[in-house]
C-alpha cells in the first residue's frame, strides 16, 4: 500500500481531537492533530497535509484566519471546514476562499468521507 | 334786847364791815373778767375764808357734760385734822336727803372731831352748778351777816362761773375753728399740689392727652396734641368740635357721632380715627379713649383721653394678615395635605384637602375625630408612636391606612410631621403632611414584577444571543458522540474486528453523552423564570460555568479569556442564576466591545479576589473600546447603549440584581485601552435561622 496520505485536523475541542483522528485512521489516512492554528503552523506537517479540517471558531487565530494566512503563504491545502455555529453565511464565505466543504457538527462519517474524498480529488 | 341795844356802836360796826366786805364781793367779777373757771373758784375760796375767818371752805363744781366734779378745799393752815373734800361732801349730802333742797343748809359737827358748823349754799338757783359749804369753830357761827355773805359770793360765783365757762367755749370753739382752717388749708395745698401733678402728668405723657368738660367742650390739650395737629389751644377751645379738623374728613361724622354718644351716656368712648399730622402731612390712623372722672356723688366732672398713633401698628396688624393670608392661600392651594397640631397633640388645623380626601369636617376632626380615619388595624400602633412623639419631640413618620371618601375605602399614606420648637427648645406645635402613597405602593410593586418580567426577558434575549453557542455547545459532543459511534461501527465490521478500537470509541459516545446532557441541564437553569433564592454561592463555581457556557461565543469573536479566580474564595449568599446571568451578561458586553479590535488581541480577564473590605469581587476586563469617565454612571441607565444592537437593559438590571444582593456593581476605564466592571458583595455571614437560639443557649 502507498504511503497514507496526512489528514490534519486542527480543533480546541478536545474530543474532537481525540475521536475524529480514530475514524480518519479506519478510513485509511494518516493524521496529525493540533489544538490550534498556531499550533499548527508552528509544526512541520503544513507542507506534508494533504487535507486539513480546520474548526472555524477558534481563540486566538480562526478557521478562517488559518485559511487567509495559508493563502498568503500559498499552500494550496484543500480545506474542510467544521463548525459547531449553525451560522448560514459562514459556508459560502469559505466556500468562496477555496474552501471544499463545510460541515456543521454534527456531521456522519459518509458526509467526512465524501468531502475527504472530493479534496484528495483536488491534488 | 338791851344787850342789842348796849351793843349797837358795835352793831354798826359790824354792819360797815359787812357792807365792805359785801362792796369786795361784788367786785369779785371784775376780778374774774377773762379769767377761767379754776381762777374764779381759786379767788373766792381765798377771799372768803379771809372774810369770814373761816376754818374750812368747799367747793363743788358739778362736771361738764356729765363729766368728774370738781371738789377744791381751803382751811386754816393753823388749823389740824380739818376734813378731806370728800368728808365734806358726803356730811352735806346725808343733811341734803334729810331735809330736801333746803338751803341754805346748815350742819352741825357733821365729822364727830371738833365742833365745827359747816354752811351750804348753792351755787346756781337750784344748785345745777355745785355747791360751795363754809365751815367754822366759832360758836356763833353763821351770823346773819355771814349767811348773806356767802349768798351773795354764790351768786357772784354763779355767774362768774358761767361766764368763765362761756369763754372757755368761746376759747374752745375759736381753737377748734383755727385747726380745722389750718388743716383745710393744707389740705388745700395737697390737692392743688396733685391737681399740678395731674396737668403736668397729662402734658408729659408720650400721647396727645385731653380733657373735655362735663357737656363735651375741649377744656385742655396737652402740647403733644398740639405739636402734632398744628392746632392752638385757643382753636381748640373755640368750639365744642373745632379740634375735629385734624380728623380725616371720611372719619369725622363717625367720630362726632361716638363722641357725642359717649358724653351723652357718660360711658366715654374708644374709637379709632386717622388724624392727620402737621409734621408730614400725613393722616395717621390713632386710637381715641375717653373715661369720665366723677366725684363722689358719682356726678361727672371731666372727661379725660387720650389719642394714640397706632399707623405703626395697624400697618404691622395689615401685614400680619396679608401675611397670614398669603400662608393660608399656600397651605389651601399646595397639592398636598397639611395639618398642624397644638403642643400636646391636639390637632388645630387641616387644609382643605384634608377634608376633601377624608370627608369629615374640621370641627370632628379637631376634636379628635382623625382617630376614627385610620384603620382599625393601624390605630393600635399610630397613636402610642403620636403619643410618644409628642412627649418626646422627636419627628414623627408612620405609614397608615387612612378613610378615603370618594371611594369610601382605606388607603395607604405616610404621615409626618415635625415640632416647630422656640428658642428654648419647646415645642410651639407640630406642622406634618399626609401623602397617599397607595397609588405609588402599587407602582412599585407593579414595577417589582416588571423588573422580574424584565430579567426574565433578558436572560432569554442573552440566550437568543447565545443560541449559537448553546448549539455550538450542543453540536461539539453530539459530533464527538456521532463520529466516535460511526468509527465504532467501522472498527467492529474490520476483518478482523477491532474490539479495542470499538470499546474505547463506545466509551467516549458515553462520555460525550454525559457531556452534552451537563449542557442541556446548565442551560434549563439559566433559563428557568423562578424567584430569587438566597443560598450560597461559590463565585468561582458561576464564574466557571458561564465561562463554559460562552467559551464558543467568545471563540467565535476571537476572544482570548483569561480567569484569574482567586483561591480559597469564601461563599457568597444570594441567587445563583441571578449572579451568572451579571457574569454573563458582563462577558458577552466585553467581547461585543472587542469585536471590532483588530489591532491588538482580544483579551478577556477575569478575576476574582477577596478585597481589602472582606468582600468578594469579581472584575471583567476587555481591552475593547472602552467609555469616556463622565459616561460611567450613564452606562447603567435603562435603555442606555453604545451597541449596534441590544436595547440596553443589561447593565441596568445587572446593577439592580447586585444591589439587591446588597453589592455594589460600578465600571472603570482601563489605564490602557478597554474597561474593566467589576461589582463586590458582602460574605455569607451565620444567618440567623442558623445561629443557635439565644434563649436555648441561655437556658442549657
Amino acid at each position: 500500500m502507498l504511503k497514507r496520505s496526512l489528514v490534519s485536523v486542527v480543533d480546541d475541542d478536545e474530543s474532537v481531537r481525540e475521536s475524529l483522528p480514530d475514524l480518519l485512521k479506519e478510513f485509511g489516512f494518516a493524521v496529525q492533530a493540533f489544538s490550534s492554528a498556531e499550533a499548527f503552523l508552528a509544526s512541520g506537517y503544513v507542507d506534508q497535509t494533504r487535507c486539513l479540517i480546520l474548526d472555524a471558531a477558534m481563540p486566538g487565530m480562526t478557521g478562517q484566519d488559518l485559511q487567509q494566512e495559508l493563502m498568503l503563504r500559498r499552500k494550496k491545502i484543500p480545506i474542510v471546514f467544521i463548525t459547531g455555529h449553525r451560522d448560514d453565511t459562514i459556508r459560502p464565505r469559505v466556500l468562496e476562499q477555496g474552501a471544499v466543504a463545510c460541515l456543521f457538527k454534527p456531521f456522519s462519517d459518509t458526509a467526512l468521507l465524501d468531502a475527504l474524498n472530493d479534496a484528495l480529488r483536488m491534488n | 334786847m338791851e344787850a342789842h341795844f348796849d351793843n349797837s356802836a358795835e352793831a354798826i360796826k359790824r354792819l360797815q364791815l359787812c357792807l365792805n366786805d359785801l362792796v369786795s364781793i361784788l367786785a369779785l367779777p371784775a376780778v374774774w373778767c377773762g379769767g377761767g373757771p379754776t381762777q374764779v373758784v381759786d379767788t373766792l375760796l381765798d377771799t372768803l375764808r379771809r372774810m369770814l375767818r373761816l376754818d374750812l371752805v368747799y367747793v363743788r363744781l358739778k362736771g361738764q357734760a356729765g363729766g368728774t366734779p370738781i371738789e377744791v378745799t381751803r382751811t386754816d393752815p393753823s388749823q389740824r385734822e380739818m376734813p378731806a373734800p370728800h368728808d365734806v361732801w358726803k356730811a352735806l349730802k346725808s343733811q341734803q336727803e334729810k331735809h330736801a333742797q333746803k338751803w341754805p343748809a346748815l350742819v352741825r359737827e357733821p365729822l364727830g372731831a371738833g365742833k365745827i358748823s359747816i354752811l351750804a349754799v348753792p351755787l346756781g338757783l337750784q344748785g345745777e352748778i355745785g355747791v360751795i359749804a363754809a365751815g367754822s369753830q366759832r360758836a356763833d357761827f353763821p351770823q346773819e351777816t355771814e349767811k348773806l355773805l356767802l349768798s351773795v359770793a354764790a351768786n357772784q360765783a354763779a355767774i362768774g362761773l358761767q361766764d368763765a365757762w362761756l369763754l372757755n367755749e368761746q376759747k374752745h370753739v375759736s381753737t377748734e375753728l383755727d385747726s380745722r382752717v389750718a388743716q383745710r388749708t393744707a389740705e388745700l395745698a395737697a390737692a392743688n399740689e396733685e391737681l399740678q401733678l395731674q396737668v403736668a402728668l397729662l402734658q408729659q405723657i408720650p400721647v396727645a392727652a385731653w380733657t373735655l368738660d362735663p357737656d363735651g367742650t375741649p377744656d385742655f390739650v396737652n402740647q403733644k396734641w398740639l405739636d402734632y395737629t398744628g392746632q392752638t389751644l385757643d382753636y381748640v377751645q373755640s368750639g365744642p368740635e373745632s379740634w375735629m379738623t385734624a380728623i380725616h374728613p371720611d372719619d369725622r361724622e363717625t367720630v362726632s357721632r361716638g363722641l357725642w354718644e359717649g358724653i351723652r351716656s357718660g360711658q366715654g368712648f374708644t374709637m379709632e380715627a386717622r388724624f392727620f399730622r402737621v409734621r408730614d402731612g400725613t393722616y395717621r390712623w390713632h386710637l381715641n379713649r375717653a373715661v369720665a372722672l366723677r366725684d363722689t356723688e358719682g356726678r361727672i366732672l371731666r372727661f379725660v383721653g387720650t389719642s394714640t398713633d397706632i399707623e405703626d401698628l395697624k400697618r404691622a396688624e395689615q401685614r400680619l394678615r396679608e401675611s397670614e393670608l398669603t400662608l393660608r392661600r399656600m397651605t389651601e392651594t399646595i397639592p398636598e395635605m397639611l395639618w398642624s397640631a397644638a403642643p400636646d397633640g391636639a390637632i388645630d388645623y387641616c387644609n382643605t384637602r384634608v377634608l376633601d380626601y377624608t370627608g369629615v369636617p374640621v370641627e370632628e376632626i379637631r376634636a379628635g375625630g382623625w382617630i376614627k380615619l385610620l384603620h382599625p388595624g393601624d390605630a393600635g400602633h399610630v397613636i402610642p408612636v403620636w403619643r410618644a412623639c409628642v412627649a418626646s419631640g422627636a419627628p414623627y413618620r408612620v405609614e397608615a391606612r387612612i378613610f378615603h371618601a370618594s371611594d369610601r375605602a382605606y388607603r395607604l399614606c405616610v404621615t409626618s410631621a415635625l415640632p416647630l420648637l422656640d428658642q428654648q427648645g419647646r415645642i410651639l406645635g407640630w406642622h406634618g403632611t399626609i401623602v397617599d402613597l397607595h397609588d405609588w405602593k402599587k407602582a412599585e410593586e407593579e414595577l417589582r414584577n416588571t423588573q422580574a418580567e424584565l430579567a426574565h426577558m433578558t436572560r432569554v434575549l442573552a440566550m437568543g444571543e447565545l443560541t449559537a453557542s448553546i448549539a455550538h455547545e450542543v453540536n461539539q459532543p453530539l459530533a464527538g458522540i456521532i463520529t466516535n459511534a460511526g468509527t465504532c461501527l467501522r472498527m467492529l465490521a474490520a476483518n478482523p474486528p477491532n474490539i479495542d478500537g470499538a470499546r474505547e470509541t463506545a466509551r467516549r459516545t458515553i462520555r460525550d453523552g454525559n457531556r452534552a446532557s451537563e449542557v442541556i441541564t446548565r442551560l434549563r437553569g439559566l433559563f428557568s423564570k423562578k424567584q430569587a433564592a438566597a443560598e450560597s454561592v461559590d463565585l468561582n463555581e458561576a464564574a466557571r460555568e458561564v465561562i463554559a457556557l460562552s467559551m464558543s461565543s467568545l471563540q467565535r469573536n476571537g476572544v482570548i479569556l483569561r480567569p484569574e479566580l482567586a483561591d480559597g474564595l469564601p461563599p457568597v449568599t444570594g441567587d445563583r442564576v441571578q449572579l451568572q446571568q451579571v457574569i454573563l451578561n458582563l462577558v458577552l458586553n466585553a467581547s461585543e466591545a472587542m469585536s471590532e479590535v483588530d489591532d491588538r488581541p482580544r483579551q478577556l480577564l477575569i478575576r476574582t479576589e477577596r478585597d481589602e473590605t472582606d468582600r468578594v469581587r469579581l472584575a471583567v476586563r476587555d481591552c475593547g473600546v472602552g467609555f469616556e469617565k463622565q459616561d460611567a454612571d450613564k452606562l447603567f441607565k435603562a435603555f442606555y447603549t453604545t451597541k449596534k444592537s441590544g436595547i440596553g437593559i443589561g447593565l441596568s438590571l445587572s446593577r439592580s440584581i447586585i444591589e439587591n444582593h446588597r453589592g455594589r456593581l460600578w465600571a472603570t476605564p482601563n489605564d490602557g485601552p478597554g474597561a474593566t466592571f467589576l461589582f463586590s458583595l458582602p460574605l455569607t455571614t451565620q444567618s440567623p435561622a442558623d445561629a443557635p437560639a439565644v434563649g436555648a443557649a441561655r437556658s442549657s
